[in-house]
C-alpha cells in the first residue's frame, strides 16, 4: 500500500452533534483529492482531522505512516506522533493566517528554523526560492498587511512548502479572495499538482476541481456519499444528493 | 478673526439657556481662582524653601556625603527612560534644543550657585538624550531594552545599597519603586496570564485564584501583609523595608498585568495558533513567537497606563514606614521652622506629580499611534 492518508471508520462528534460518520478514505501518494459538499457538511472538519487541528473520537487515522491519536489519548498527553505528522503535512487556510507581525520572509523561515533546526541562511535561501516560485520575490521584506489577498495566500502556500511537506491540505483557499485574484492562487496550486504534490483540497471552484482532481469525494451531513473520477462525477453523478448539489452549484 | 471667535463663543458657550448660566458662573469663577493662584505664586509665596529642601525631596534622608550614589542611580534611570522613549518616538535635533530649557529649569530649581549640581543635572539630561537618540537611531538596540533594564536596576541596587536600603527615599524612591514594579510585574503577569489559560486545571485554578484575590483587595492591604509576612517566612534574610515594599507592589500589580495580557491573548485570532500548529511548531514556540508578541501589541497602552497607576500609588508605602516623595514633603513641613510653607511645598509636589504623570501619558499616546501605524 502506498497510501499517505488512511481513515478507517472514523467518527467525530461536537458534543452530541455527529459531524463525521464512519469515514473510510485513503489518499495515495501523488494523488489530488478534491472534497466537495454543501456548507456545513463537514469538509473542513474532515481535512482538519488529517493534521490534528480537530480531534476525532473513534476509528483510526494513519498519516504518512504515523497513527493519529484519538481525542482521549491526546487529552492524556499522547501527542508525540502529532508533532511528527505536522512536520510533514502543510495546510493552507481560507483566511491565509499569515503572522502579521513578521515579514514575508520571516513568515516562511520561522518554522524551518524552529522545527527543522535549519540555519537562518539556509532557511532564507529556501524562502527566496519559494517566493520566486509563487512570483513574489520583490515582496520578500514586506509585512502581510501590505499585500493583496491573492499575494498573501501565495505567501501562505510558500510558508507551508518551506517545511517540505509530503501532503498539502487546502481549506477553501480562494473563498476569501476577490474574483480577480482567484486565478493567481489556482495557478500556483495547479503547478503543485503537476509537480506531483499530494493534495487534499476543499473548494467551490468546480472547473478547477474537475481539472486538477484525480478523485472527487462528495460528502453530505458527515458521510461520504460518492467517490469518483472527476469526469464521471460531474457528468454522471450516481447519488441523488450529489446530483442536486451539482445542479445547484453549476447553475451559477 | 474676531467675528469667528465671537461666533465660536456664541455657539459653544452661550448656545442654550443652561449653557449661558453655566458659562456666566464657571468662567468668572475659574478666572478668579487662576488670578488668586498666580498672584499668590508671584507675590506672597516664598519659594526659597524648595531649593533649600530639594535634596530631601529628591532622595529623602539618604546621607548627603553619599549623594554621588544617588546621582549614579539617577543617570542610569535617565538612560533607561530615554531609551524607552526612543523606541517609539524618534529623536530629532529640535528635541535636543528643547532639553536645554529643561536643564536651565532644573538648574534654577537646584540653585545655580551649586556648580556641581548644575553639572550633574547636565550629565543626567545628556544621558537621557543619549539613550533616546541611540534607541531611536539604532533599532536593534531596542531588543536589548528589557535585559538592559534588569541589569540597570540591579546596578542601581548595588550602588545604592551600602549606606543602607532603609535610607532610600524621596522622588528617587518613588521612581525606583515604579520601575522595579513595572519591570518585574510584566514577566510575572505574562506567566500568570498563560497559567490562567493552561490545560492543566491545577495550574489554572492557582493562577485564577491569585489574580482574583489580588484584584479584590486594596493595594495598601497587600503591601502591609507582605511587609509583616516576609520576616516570618524568611527570618534568615532580614529583607529591608524597601525591598519588602517592592515585593508587595510587584505581587499586587502582576495580577493587573496578567488581566491586561489575558485580554490581549484573547484578541489574537485562533487562526494564528492553527497556522503555527499546522507548521509543526511546539506550543511553547507558538506562544512565545506568534501569540505573545501580537497580544502585547494590543495591550501596550493599558500597560503604560498601569505604570502611571503604580507611580501615583507609590505614596502608599508610608504604611510601612518608607519616605517617598509625598512623605518627604510632609517631613519638611514637620520642621517647625518651615511650618508655614505648606502651600509652597504641596504646590511643588502637585506640579512634579503632574509633570511625571503627563510625561507617562504622553508616551502612552505616542505608543498608541506608533502601534496603530505598525499594524495597518
Ligand atoms: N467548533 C464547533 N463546535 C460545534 N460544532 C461545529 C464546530 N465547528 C463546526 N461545527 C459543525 O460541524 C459541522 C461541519 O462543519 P464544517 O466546518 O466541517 O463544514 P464545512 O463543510 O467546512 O462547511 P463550509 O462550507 O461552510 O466551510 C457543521 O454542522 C458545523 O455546524
Ligand atoms: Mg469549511
Amino acid at each position: 500500500m502506498n497510501a499517505i492518508v488512511e481513515m478507517k471508520n472514523l467518527n467525530k462528534f461536537y458534543g452530541s452533534h455527529h459531524v463525521l460518520k464512519n469515514i473510510d478514505l485513503s489518499v495515495e501518494r501523488g494523488e489530488v483529492v478534491v472534497v466537495l459538499g454543501a456548507s456545513g457538511s463537514g469538509k473542513s472538519t474532515l481535512i482538519r482531522c488529517v493534521n490534528g487541528l480537530e480531534m476525532y473520537q473513534n476509528g483510526s487515522l494513519l498519516v504518512d505512516g504515523y497513527p493519529m491519536p484519538v481525542e482521549e489519548d491526546r487529552r492524556l498527553g499522547g501527542e508525540s506522533e502529532l508533532a511528527a505528522i505536522r512536520k510533514g503535512v502543510g495546510m493552507v487556510f481560507q483566511q491565509f493566517n499569515l503572522f502579521p507581525h513578521k515579514t514575508v520572509v520571516e513568515n516562511i523561515t520561522i518554522a524551518p528554523m524552529r522545527v527543522r533546526k535549519k540555519t537562518r541562511a539556509e532557511a532564507e535561501a529556501t524562502a527566496l526560492k519559494l517566493l520566486d516560485r509563487v512570483g513574489l520575490t520583490e515582496h520578500a521584506h514586506k509585512y502581510p498587511g501590505q499585500l493583496s489577498g491573492g499575494q498573501q495566500q501565495r505567501v501562505a502556500i510558500a510558508r507551508s512548502l518551506a517545511m517540505e511537506p509530503h501532503l498539502m491540505l487546502f481549506d477553501e483557499p480562494t473563498s476569501a479572495l476577490d474574483p480577480e485574484m482567484i486565478g493567481e492562487v489556482l495557478d500556483v496550486m495547479r503547478e503543485l499538482a503537476r509537480d506531483g504534490m499530494t493534495m487534499m483540497i476543499v473548494t467551490h471552484e468546480m472547473n478547477f476541481a474537475r481539472e486538477v482532481a484525480d478523485r472527487i469525494i462528495y460528502i453530505d451531513q458527515g458521510s461520504i456519499l460518492e467517490v469518483g473520477k472527476p469526469d464521471a462525477f460531474f457528468d454522471n453523478p450516481q447519488n441523488e444528493r450529489a446530483r442536486s448539489f451539482l445542479a445547484r452549484v453549476l447553475k451559477h | 478673526m474676531i467675528a469667528r471667535s465671537l461666533k465660536w463663543t456664541r455657539h459653544n458657550l452661550f448656545g442654550k439657556p443652561f449653557d449661558v448660566l453655566l458659562s456666566l458662573t464657571v468662567i468668572p469663577g475659574v478666572l478668579w481662582m487662576v488670578y488668586q493662584a498666580v498672584s499668590w505664586a508671584l507675590t506672597a509665596a516664598r519659594w526659597d524653601i524648595i531649593p533649600q529642601s530639594l535634596r530631601v525631596l529628591m532622595i529623602g534622608v539618604f546621607p548627603a556625603d553619599q549623594a554621588w550614589r544617588a546621582w549614579i542611580a539617577i543617570v542610569i534611570i535617565a538612560i533607561l527612560l530615554g531609551a524607552a522613549l526612543g523606541c517609539v518616538f524618534a529623536f530629532k535635533g529640535r528635541h535636543a534644543g528643547a532639553l536645554v530649557p529643561v536643564w536651565a529649569g532644573c538648574a534654577a530649581l537646584a540653585g545655580i550657585e551649586n556648580v556641581t549640581n548644575v553639572l550633574l543635572i547636565a550629565v543626567t539630561i545628556a544621558a537621557f538624550a543619549g539613550g533616546w537618540a541611540v534607541a531611536s537611531r539604532f533599532p536593534p538596540v531596542r531588543k536589548a531594552l528589557v535585559p538592559a533594564s534588569f541589569i540597570g536596576l540591579i546596578a542601581i541596587f548595588a550602588v545604592m545599597a551600602p549606606p543602607g536600603a532603609g535610607l532610600w527615599g524621596g522622588l528617587l524612591l518613588s521612581i525606583l519603586l515604579t520601575l522595579v514594579t513595572a519591570v518585574l510585574s510584566l514577566p510575572i503577569g505574562i506567566l500568570l496570564a498563560f497559567g490562567r489559560r493552561s490545560r492543566f486545571s491545577g495550574l489554572r485554578w492557582i493562577c485564577t485564584g491569585y489574580i482574583e484575590v489580588m484584584r479584590s483587595v486594596p493595594l495598601i492591604m497587600v503591601v502591609y501583609w507582605i511587609w509583616i509576612l516576609i520576616p516570618v517566612l524568611t527570618p534568615q534574610f532580614n529583607l529591608a523595608d524597601v525591598v519588602r515594599g517592592m515585593i508587595g507592589f510587584t505581587l499586587f500589580y502582576s495580577a493587573y498585568v496578567a488581566e491586561y495580557v489575558r485580554s490581549g491573548l484573547q484578541a489574537v485570532p485562533r487562526g494564528q495558533t492553527e497556522a503555527a500548529r499546522s507548521l509543526g511548531m511546539s506550543e511553547f514556540d507558538i506562544n512565545r513567537s506568534i501569540v505573545l508578541p501580537q497580544a502585547i501589541r494590543v495591550v501596550v497602552p493599558p500597560l503604560v497606563g498601569n505604570v502611571l497607576d503604580i507611580f501615583n500609588m507609590a505614596p502608599l508605602v508610608f504604611i510601612i514606614g518608607l519616605t517617598d516623595f509625598l512623605r518627604a514633603g510632609q517631613m519638611i513641613l514637620a520642621n517647625p521652622q518651615f511650618g508655614d510653607r505648606t502651600y509652597e511645598v504641596y504646590s511643588f509636589l502637585f506640579l512634579t506629580y503632574f509633570l511625571v504623570g503627563s510625561l507617562i501619558t504622553f508616551v502612552a499616546r505616542k505608543l498608541e499611534a506608533h502601534l496603530a501605524r505598525g499594524s495597518r
